[in-house]
């Protein structure tokens, strides 16, 4: 039973990635569309239903061309080196005390390892797409990522040090009192802004900025190549959304002790809310800036991180704080 | 064949067929690539070792950083720009010697380490452990070689202001 779950689970968790994508996106055009003032699309199926399965279909029947100039051997390489990190880095979210694939000591730092990959995808398709725009897409998008990778992972050692662990179940259960968000409230707001900017979502979408780049790094690609990119985008939600919960929300943590309802509903419900803040700020935000994208990331976030480390290093030794650091 | 042997096997040929390509490819992202490739695939093997902390870190700055950065550095090259000339006849028997001697001396140094010894039961070390032994009994290499970088910084921060006058 155990072995056939070994084999099994990761297929499971696909195919609900797969139907989280599915209905993230519909949501997502809802959400922004109620916050617009319009309705959202509701001609296929009920309520629109079924929408983003007749999107799907169409990007999966299209014609898949490959432009004559490109690398073509990394131009085919690109989406799956993108959307292969995105799905690899689930397998050390712990969803509830039970459901986890890999237990592994150092479960944070994988994930942020692991996710770093993804922009060599962007970058090749950016590159071997042989096309300006897609050149300058992808040369911001790794920018980018890479300078808001720096203040996302300093953000979260203040919970490290609190914990003393890497290890993301170690990381839950420690939040059984309270919950990390309090205490590591300056570390929570730059996390929630690096992983926004981490996502390439609105206000930080620079790499993709379609009224200036018309689509940034992946403008050569269609059909199903063009899907596997967004694909990853989407898979991404799901993971960074699950480690915000995870890290700063409690996890499958109960609050008030009102644990009637299992875990898991309540790291769905917290997962959720994340995501709805996601579509929130897309819908809200205009888009920054190139330089002020950088000089925010270096000038603001950076030096925020860093005091975060510091106060809890030194809260850690107050006799009062010590309850919560 | 149990399945550890079974991993090993991939991910050593991975890694070497890696570096295979590497050498044999005309453009130069290709190489990246490749090289990319090669670091993952080690940290596939750290991984099987049970060093959890240096797997992790090698994606982190190899497979992640480094790979990037050099990645970044050849975007803005032409893509059009072939092999380069092939180098001299000397130069190749210059890196022929290095290569063996440096062979040589790492397989002095394999045979001369205790690893043909039956190991003891090794657990992997915790990430504490590190820290520990990084901070405490290795403080003084950790922060010269900190400083190394700092030194390295700087200089790339003046040259490349000397180009912007």
């Amino acid at each position: 039973m155990d072995a056939l779950l070994l084999y099994l689970g990761p297929v499971i968790l696909l195919f609900i990635v797969l139907g989280f994508v599915t209905y993230a996106i519909l949501a997502e055009r809802k959400v922004i569309g109620w916050i617009q003032g319009r309705i959202g699309p509701n001609q296929v199926g009920p309520w629109g239903l079924l929408q983003t399965v007749a999107d799907i279909l169409k990007l999966l029947i299209k014609e898949d061309t490959i432009p004559k100039n490109a690398d073509r051997s990394l131009f085919k390489l690109a989406p799956i080196l993108a959307f292969v990190p995105s799905f690899a880095v689930l397998a050390v979210m712990p969803f509830s005390s039970r459901i986890q694939f890999a237990n592994i000591g150092v479960g944070l730092l994988y994930y942020m390892a692991i996710s770093s990959i993804t922009t060599i995808g962007i970058l090749i398709g950016g590159w071997a797409s042989n096309n300006k725009y897609a050149l300058l897409g992808g040369m911001r998008s790794a920018a980018q990522m890479i300078s808001y990778e720096i203040p996302l992972v300093l953000s979260v050692v203040g919970i490290v040090l609190t914990v003393g662990s890497l290890n993301l179940n170690e990381i839950v259960a420690a939040q059984q009192k309270t919950w990390f968000v309090f205490p590591q409230i300056i570390g929570f707001v730059v996390f929630i802004i690096a992983s926004v900017s981490e996502l390439n979502r609105t206000p930080f979408d620079l790499p993709e900025a379609e009224s200036e780049l018309v689509a940034g790094y992946h403008v050569e690609y269609s059909g199903f190549r063009f899907a596997f990119f967004m694909l990853a985008e989407y898979v991404y939600i799901f993971a960074m959304s699950s480690l915000t919960t995870v890290l700063f929300l409690g996890g499958w943590n109960a609050p008030f002790g009102l644990t009637f309802l299992p875990g898991i509903v309540w790291f769905i419900i917290k997962f959720a809310l994340v995501v709805f803040f996601l579509y929130w700020v897309r819908a809200t935000m205009p888009r920054i800036r190139v330089d002020q994208l950088m000089q925010f990331a270096w000038k603001v976030l950076l030096p925020l991180a860093l005091a975060n480390i510091v106060i809890t290093t030194l809260l850690k030794e107050v006799p009062f704080f010590t309850l919560y650091y | 064949m149990n399945a550890e042997f079974f991993a090993f096997s991939i991910l050593s040929v991975f890694a070497i067929g890696g570096a295979v390509f590497f050498l044999n490819s005309v453009r130069v992202m290709h190489m990246a690539i490749s090289l990319a490739f090669t670091f993952f695939s080690l940290a596939g093997i750290y991984f099987l070792l049970q060093a959890e902390f240096l797997a992790v870190v090698q994606v982190l700055i190899y497979a992640g950083g480094i790979s990037i950065l050099m990645i970044f550095g050849i975007m803005l090259t032409k893509p059009e720009e072939g092999s380069p000339g092939r180098s001299f006849q000397y130069h190749q028997w210059i890196s022929l010697a290095t290569i063996i001697s440096f062979f040589v001396i790492i397989m002095v140094i394999i045979y001369q380490s205790p690893i043909f010894t039956p190991a003891e039961k090794v657990s992997s070390p915790s990430v504490q452990q590190i820290g520990s032994i990084l901070f405490k009994q290795y403080a003084i290499p950790f922060e010269l070689a900190s400083i190394l970088l700092l030194v390295a910084l700087i200089g790339a921060i003046v040259l490349a202001r000397k180009e912007q006058k």
